[in-house]
């Protein structure tokens, strides 16, 4: 990591991994403006904490993470905006101790712009909002993210893990701090590996729906009405 | 008639011999001179039985049927070698038993994960014996490239693995070699060991093929791919002789 | 669901109508009576060994008889550890991790990769490197598109389109092979360049592949498009609309056939796309054979890509004109002490990027392929983060087959072209 960064100078202070190669087209000082981040800033105020631009053209908003879910609704709704794509959604750990940045690619299609927002999360308050909501995209992203780096979105629906094992008890692997060949020996990682019992491969919600036969009863003849008693089971549960 | 000199030294003596010029599956005849042989010879493996072998083996290894166990790049290759261009059916492989209870061999092509491992394990232990197993690819037979958290280091430390077909993937060439040399290990098979080679462990089911010791020794920095030769047991890997199959 | 009309060729010598023409039957659609016994859920277990399944993906999916009523995708049976082992990787090294992602078509992440690592530096990589990767891009598409159509087919019953697509994709192979030395694994590409440039003969062989290869997308073309059973089993099947498309996340073909012309070759041109000549296809309805037919016209499309970039191939070097980036050649490096030292530094330390991140998409052959790269100035980066389009794409299925048969479930997997080497990563 480099120490000596024009972007060391800026109040809200990202991290010198942050700052920007000044050969790559620009001072902080000279970000040029983006519509969504002028809007943003009329909007939300102090909400959000800097604006960046990376790689010549690639605008970063970062955003307090209580104020998040505000922020991109509002970039998602507001008819000025209308962000209907959200590309990605990830985050990045950049290790001793640092916060980690949970990373939301935006990209509208009608307007043919593209935003990065980034919220930071202590090491100690990884909460922030779920955006599943907004855009259904945001379901397994969320859930993998929670998965390597153990980042907890409030709301989402379904938030376990995805990518590894449901029995997996070594963390979070994409944290900086997970050694690369994982935490356990390789033994310990086999055992565990194949000591996964038929039933741990289901989750709760399977295993209740396998477990006991629903028996839906047959629809007495001339009550056409209640033929699709199937369906009715299944909203009950 | 290509008739064979045996030794006379073998004590045959038991009744119900085959007479000289009898013809056998094997396609000779008997090579016996008349009024020796027998079935039931003390020592070793007698004249019927060897020939029995034969056509066991004969019959097993000329129509394999595989079990793929695909999951990553190798299973394109695997692909590529069952359709047109290279065409596994010359070899009699080409009815893919995608049930692994009618499955003879069962070639694992490609990366397999932890969270696959008892996935592999519980197929290898559905099917029938007697069964073989192909490790294709550097990372089914090491890890290959991926000395990491999430993947297992060499399938042999889960299953037992008869032929390890090297390469990231291996060509199509590659894996009909591999299915050969597998060929190659059923010719070499004896009834007589059947029952120490093919035998089911009930308990082993389900559980690792290595030691907790032995998966630590195997899965170190360059530990699978250099001791696999000797876990193959494979007798020889130089070179494929073939002399049987040339006969009718 | 409303209902299509559905014409199709009785047969292949349809009988002549009155007016000589020959005669098409409607697929009616056909009324489906409401059960009258009673029935019990059931809870069945797809994958993740699976030959229908296309990869190690696994489906828990809840029947009430034939019917789907839940689907439950579980992932992950093929996590390899890409992105923390980039981590440990140097720039250089990376691009050998990213064709083994997407083992279908491995030309196009290397390329996409590459890009990113170039956009953080600022590299500007020569016009004939620009013009090779739109080629290399473009025969990846086709590569993988072809084997989307080989095993798309077997899923509804056919062989022989495998047959054809796989006699095809073994030409793609040999120009793999004749450039880069791999069949699949080609990882060709280099920051600031190519591994190498074409060899001689290659564009010729290139040319020739491009002008045989409409026959065959035609005989498949033939094969399917008007098959009574190919239609029967795709049509009005897994039907998504434009808005949830979006939604969802939805990108590439998978997208383009619910309607929305998003395509990023159009959209975010990125080496010249916006002066080729080539059309993006979109479809109406959304369904499995709107998807069918994206895929279908985008082979063609890309063959007039190929054409043009091959007719425009530009001489000059392939690798720009940097040592702190770009290896010198081996002549060099054994006579001239500067070059040596060039190469020794980026052998043991590699190339250093700038502090930064950098986002780069590209138009993948399943959809929008995105690579994200962060670096703190070293030669190994804090982060490499892919944007799976499969991944994305999978995750609607339980909204896709709610409602249809199993049998069509298994066709809905496969109209979205998913490789779970990229979704598990």
């Amino acid at each position: 990591m480099t120490d000596d960064t024009p972007f060391d100078a800026v109040a809200a202070g990202p991290r010198p991994s942050d700052a920007h190669d000044p050969e790559l087209g620009g001072h902080p000082a000279e970000v040029p403006d983006h519509p969504s981040v002028t809007a943003l800033r009329a909007t939300f105020g102090d909400a959000i904490r800097a604006h960046q631009l990376h790689a010549g053209d690639e605008n970063v908003v970062f955003v307090d993470p209580a104020a998040l879910y505000a922020v991109l609704e509002f970039l998602q709704q507001d008819p000025d905006q209308r962000y209907d794509y959200l590309l990605d959604l990830t985050a990045v750990d950049y290790g001793a101790g640092t916060p980690i940045q949970v990373v939301y690619q935006l990209w509208s299609l009608g307007f043919h712009r593209m935003l990065r927002v980034k919220v930071e999360l202590p090491l100690d308050a990884l909460e922030v909002d779920s955006v599943e909501p907004l855009w259904k995209t945001a379901d397994w992203l969320e859930r993998e993210v929670w998965d390597l780096f153990g980042v907890t979105f409030r709301g989402h629906p379904d938030l376990r893990r995805i990518l590894m094992p449901a029995n997996y008890a070594e963390g979070h692997p994409l944290r900086k701090d997970f050694p690369l060949r994982g935490r356990f020996s390789r033994a310990e990682q086999t055992r565990r590996a194949l000591a996964l019992e038929v039933d741990d491969n289901y989750t709760v919600l399977e295993r209740e729906l396998g477990a006991e036969p629903q028996i839906v009863p047959a629809a007495p003849a001339g009550e056409p009405d209640d033929g699709r008693g199937s369906d009715d089971t299944m909203k009950g549960e | 008639m290509g008739m064979k000199e045996t030794e006379s030294t073998t004590p045959i003596d038991a009744p119900g011999a085959p007479q000289a010029g009898t013809p056998l599956p094997g396609g000779g005849t008997s090579a016996r001179p008349e009024g020796s042989g027998g079935l039931f010879g003390s020592g070793g493996p007698t004249f019927l039985t060897t020939r029995l072998d034969w056509v066991i083996n004969w019959s097993r290894r000329n129509s394999l049927w595989p079990m793929p166990f695909g999951t990553a790049c190798c299973a394109i290759e695997m692909m590529a070698s069952a359709a047109s261009n290279y065409d596994l059916a010359r070899f009699g492989m080409e009815r893919m038993s995608f049930s692994p209870r009618q499955a003879d061999v069962l070639i694992c092509a490609g990366r397999v994960p932890y969270k696959l491992a008892p996935v592999l394990r519980r197929i290898y232990d559905q099917m029938m014996q007697p069964k073989w197993v192909i490790s294709m690819g550097a990372c089914a037979s090491s890890g290959g490239i991926f000395d990491n958290y999430s993947m297992v280091q060499g399938i042999d430390t889960i299953v037992p693995v008869d032929v390890y077909i090297p390469g990231c993937p291996p060509r199509p060439e590659g894996l009909i070699y591999g299915l050969m040399m597998v060929q190659e290990k059923i010719r070499e098979e004896r009834l007589s060991d059947h029952t120490v080679n093919r035998a089911e462990d009930p308990l082993a089911a389900g559980h690792p093929r290595a030691s907790a010791p032995e998966i630590e020794g195997l899965t170190g920095p360059f530990g699978n791919s250099t001791r696999q030769n000797r876990l193959s047991g494979l007798v020889r890997t130089s070179r494929i002789s073939r002399p049987d199959d040339r006969r009718p | 669901m409303s209902t299509r009309t559905v014409e199709y060729e009785v047969g292949r010598s349809p009988e002549m109508g009155v007016d000589g023409k020959p005669a098409y039957g409607p697929l009616a659609p056909v009324e489906i009576p409401e059960p009258e016994l009673g029935s019990e859920h059931m809870l069945i277990n797809i994958g993740p060994q699976h030959p229908a399944t296309h990869g190690v993906l696994r489906l828990v999916c809840e029947l009430d008889g034939e019917t789907v009523l839940k689907v439950i995708p579980h992932i992950g049976y093929l996590h390899s550890g890409f992105e923390k082992q980039g981590e440990y990787r140097t720039w250089n090294q990376i691009v050998t991790l990213t064709d083994r992602m997407d083992y279908l078509a491995p030309l196009i992440y290397n390329c996409a990769y590459v890009m990113a690592v170039e956009k953080l530096m600022g590299i500007e990589v020569t016009e004939r490197c620009k013009v090779v990767r739109v080629i290399l891009m473009e025969l990846d598409r086709i590569f993988g598109h072809l084997l989307w159509l080989g095993t798309t087919a077997i899923d509804v019953g056919a062989f022989t389109p495998f047959l054809y697509a796989f006699q095809e994709r073994e030409k793609i192979y040999a120009l793999h092979e004749s450039l880069t030395g791999a069949r699949i694994t080609t990882s060709a590409t280099r920051v600031g360049g190519m591994m190498a440039d074409l060899p001689e003969g290659w564009t010729e062989a290139c040319r020739s592949f491009i002008n045989e290869l409409p026959r065959t997308i035609d005989e498949v073309d033939y094969l399917l498009t008007t098959n009574a059973i190919h239609l029967g089993r795709t049509q009005e099947i897994g039907v998504i609309s434009a808005e949830d498309a979006i939604n969802h996340g939805f990108t590439g073909p998978n997208l383009r056939a619910s309607g929305v012309p998003y395509d990023v070759r159009k959209d975010r041109p990125y080496y010249d796309y916006e002066t080729y000549d080539f059309d993006v296809p979109i479809g109406e309805h959304g369904d499995c054979y709107d998807r069918y037919l994206c895929r279908m016209e985008e082979m063609r499309q890309s063959i007039r890509i190929i054409d043009q970039a091959l007719d425009r191939l530009p001489g000059g070097s392939i690798d720009i004109d940097d040592p702190n980036v770009v290896l010198p050649s081996k002549t060099d490096c054994m006579n001239d002490m500067e070059s040596m030292i060039h190469h020794f530094k980026l052998i043991t330390e590699g190339i250093q990027a700038p502090v930064g991140e950098s986002w780069f998409s590209v138009e993948g052959s399943k959809g929008e392929l995105g690579m994200y790269v962060v670096s703190d100035g070293g030669s190994k980066p804090v982060r490499w983060r892919v944007r799976p389009p499969s991944f994305v794409n999978l995750s609607v299925i339980p909204k896709l087959a709610e409602g249809h048969l199993v049998s069509d479930l298994i066709m809905i997997n496969a109209s979205l072209d998913i490789v779970l080497g990229e979704i598990d990563r």
